[in-house]
């Protein structure tokens, strides 16, 4: 994961000290560490942009770490739009552990010797069952970020809930967005990353059945993950619309779908190392 | 310049005393022109419920006010008798005037730490004074300089923030688990005093609906009135909280009316949270209702321990308000004496300048002659440095010694003396 000049490690202690900062300034709160936690993490997302522009093509989208990375990239703009627009809010302290945890698993994350392919070979070999594969890696990336935010949304709202059961002056401590915020920020996620991972998920089925030679049955942990991730979803949704579950439980099983999320990819790309989907 | 302030606080005087003390607006007005007219002085009376003080200051004149004089004032003012008066009051000099109202201006010494109101009523009093043309350079710069104080301790100390009243402290509350309230419906129950405030901040969220219900349909119907609300009859109480998302209830119950058996029935009934602002003694609501999700009940209880942490938590700011206050004060001496000084340090530094400058041209002229032409330009330009920083600190001394030089009659001994032992004429 070297890179002359920008490396992961780069970005990483710049989202790390915004963190830093952030707690900080939840004991001792000064506008001043906010601004310059919001530095840090601006200087972070200039820092991975730049990785990613160079490492991406050599990586690979499908690698665990490519993949990885590039959630933690729209998750780090996510943090960026929040601390900007909820200035008063702790934005940083949940969403950046996500973000830095991501990064830890795509620099532990297994990597084929990095080829020298370029964003022009890249885009010019983009035809045929490269192309679709790209499509459905895509769409099954932007469902992940969905389920990142509805993650992030479930945990600021179960600790926003602790805080009012426990009856925390609203001004003491973390200050979080509304509950109805933050619940609605979950459906919002959810009800997007949905139809995203249905697409995707459809798709994959039907690049393996083209590719039935390198399938190991219905039973291949890749189908069995996606399968299996696609059915929580079904199921959260269920929950919401047709048992009209909310607030503290649907937040639950959010979270729940995130684990299982990280389980798919732990067991996908430790099973079967790369490829798509 | 000579300041003084005399006056009573919450601290030294009963609310008897204050009331007969305080100067309605008629009064005022009345009272800072013959003050001004009687005691040649510019003069700002500050009159709050807590506290009547009377700010003072003349440009020169013997020591310190007499502020007995003024105490007899205020006295004869008030028809209160000297003897009932004294004991009560309180007065401040130079130094220990500015801070003290620096002190007032941000709150420190308000019955409620950290209150912003005060600071609004110093500069109403400022106001009046100004208008009777009461103020003059000295007070005008004085309660300016307390402006800028108040605005400086309330950004950068923690001393104003929170809530103090319990209302206000509900409305955070309630903001805590609503995002928006154009599509919300508050329900009052009862008419109690207590939750007029309170509804009132409610009202200001501009939430959809306010439903009013009451034992008395009459007095349901006298609050919706005056709220712009609407009444529902006591008996669909329940159907009100299935479909309400505030509640707001201040009866005279003697028993919880909404106990939790009651409330089960409700609760699975509803699709969103409800948040129940229970500020009625004894409670109407169960507090097992509570749950930080689906349902949030505050009671009364609840609203005063943050006016309680609020204050605790403004108790830590105030060595930091404080030390703005005293540095404040010392910057306002020192811009003062600036301000004062300005001219006799102008003329001095003129007079050393012109001196200096006609050493240098007989030098010039000198050195030019013995060394037959031979003097360069950086040889000069060196010499004339020399001579600059020399006249930069023979001139250091008298300057910072008037700059620091506190206010008082010492102070015009030393503008004297400087005066005459440069040979300095105004």
């Amino acid at each position: 994961m070297q890179l002359p000049g920008v490396t992961t490690v780069c970005f990483a202690a710049s989202y790390a000290l915004a963190l830093g900062l952030e707690l900080v300034q939840v004991l001792w709160p000064r506008q001043a560490l906010r601004l310059i936690a919001l530095l840090c993490g601006g200087a972070g997302l200039l820092a991975q942009t730049l990785f990613l522009l160079v490492q991406v093509p050599r990586l690979g989208l499908e690698s665990p770490a490519g993949s990885i990375l590039l959630i933690a990239w729209i998750l780090a703009i996510f943090y960026l739009y929040g601390a900007i627009h909820h200035r008063q809010f702790a934005w940083a302290i949940f969403v950046l552990p996500l973000v830095l945890g991501l990064i830890g698993v795509a620099t532990l994350a297994p990597v084929d010797d990095p080829s020298d392919t370029t964003w022009g070979d890249l885009l010019t070999n983009l035809r045929g069952e490269k192309f679709w594969g790209l499509i459905h890696g895509g769409l099954l990336l932007l469902s992940a970020v969905g389920v990142c935010v509805g993650f992030v949304a479930s945990v600021m709202y179960l600790w926003q809930a602790h805080r009012l059961k426990a009856k925390v002056p609203p001004r003491q401590g973390i200050q979080l967005l509304s509950l109805e915020r933050l619940e609605a920020m979950n459906r919002r996620a959810i009800v997007l990353a949905f139809p995203l991972l249905t697409a995707g998920v459809f798709l994959g089925a039907i690049l393996l059945v083209q590719r039935s030679a390198q399938l190991r049955g219905w039973t291949d942990p890749r189908i069995m993950g996606a399968c299996l991730l696609w059915l929580v979803f079904a199921i959260l949704l269920y929950l919401r619309y047709g048992y009209h579950l909310r607030g503290r439980r649907i937040a639950q099983w959010t979270i729940a779908a995130f684990l299982l999320l990280l389980v798919t990819l732990a067991s996908t790309h430790t099973t079967v190392q790369g490829g798509s989907p | 310049m000579i300041l003084g302030l005399v006056g009573c606080s919450y601290r030294t005087a009963p609310v008897e005393l204050r009331e007969r003390l305080a100067f309605d607006s008629g009064r005022l007005e009345a009272a800072l022109a013959e003050i001004s007219a009687r005691y040649g002085c510019e003069v700002v009376i500050l009159s709050t419920c807590n506290r009547v003080e009377l700010y003072l200051a003349r440009l020169s004149g013997p020591g310190r006010f007499d502020i007995e004089l003024f105490t007899e004032f205020l006295a004869e003012f008030h028809q209160v008798r000297v003897a009932e008066l004294r004991p009560h009051m309180y007065e401040h000099h130079q130094h220990d005037a500015v801070r003290h109202l620096f002190r007032v201006v941000a709150g420190l010494d308000s019955m409620i730490l950290g209150e912003g109101q005060i600071a609004g009523q110093v500069k109403r009093a400022y106001e009046v004074a100004q208008k009777l043309a009461t103020v003059g350079p000295l007070l005008h710069t004085l309660f300016q300089h307390a402006r800028f104080v108040a605005k400086r301790v309330r950004s950068e100390t923690g001393i104003a923030q929170g809530h103090i009243s319990v209302s206000a402290a509900a409305v955070d509350y309630v903001r805590q688990v609503f995002d928006h309230f154009d599509d919300k419906i508050v329900l009052v129950i009862g008419a109690g005093k207590m939750g007029e405030m309170t509804l009132r901040h409610l009202r200001l969220l501009k939430p959809q609906q306010i439903w009013v219900t009451n034992r008395s349909p009459e007095k349901a119907e006298a609050v919706a009135r005056g709220c712009g609300g609407i009444p529902i009859p006591w008996e669909k109480l329940d159907d009100a909280l299935v479909q309400a998302d505030i509640v707001l209830s201040t009866t005279g119950a003697s028993e919880p009316i909404v106990t939790l058996e009651r409330y089960r029935p409700i609760c699975d009934r509803r699709s969103r949270t409800l948040v129940v602002l229970d500020i009625a003694v004894p409670r109407d609501f169960d507090p097992r209702i509570h749950d930080g999700d689906r349902t949030c009940l505050f009671n009364i209880d609840d609203l005063k321990h943050i006016r309680e942490q609020t204050l605790h938590e403004r108790l830590r700011h105030v060595p930091a308000a404080e030390s703005i206050v005293e540095h404040e004060q010392r910057r306002y001496w020192k811009e003062w004496a600036r301000k004062r000084h300005g001219p006799i340090i102008a003329r001095l530094t003129q007079d050393f300048e012109s001196k200096r400058q006609a050493v240098e041209r007989q030098l010039y002229q000198r050195l030019k002659h013995l060394l037959n032409g031979q003097l360069t330009e950086t040889v000069w330009a060196e010499i004339r440095g020399a001579l600059r920083l020399y006249q930069n600190q023979c001139l250091h001394g008298p300057i910072s010694a008037l700059a620091e030089e506190g206010p008082g009659t010492s102070q015009h001994t030393l503008l004297e003396a400087l005066r005459k032992l440069f040979r300095l004429h105004e």
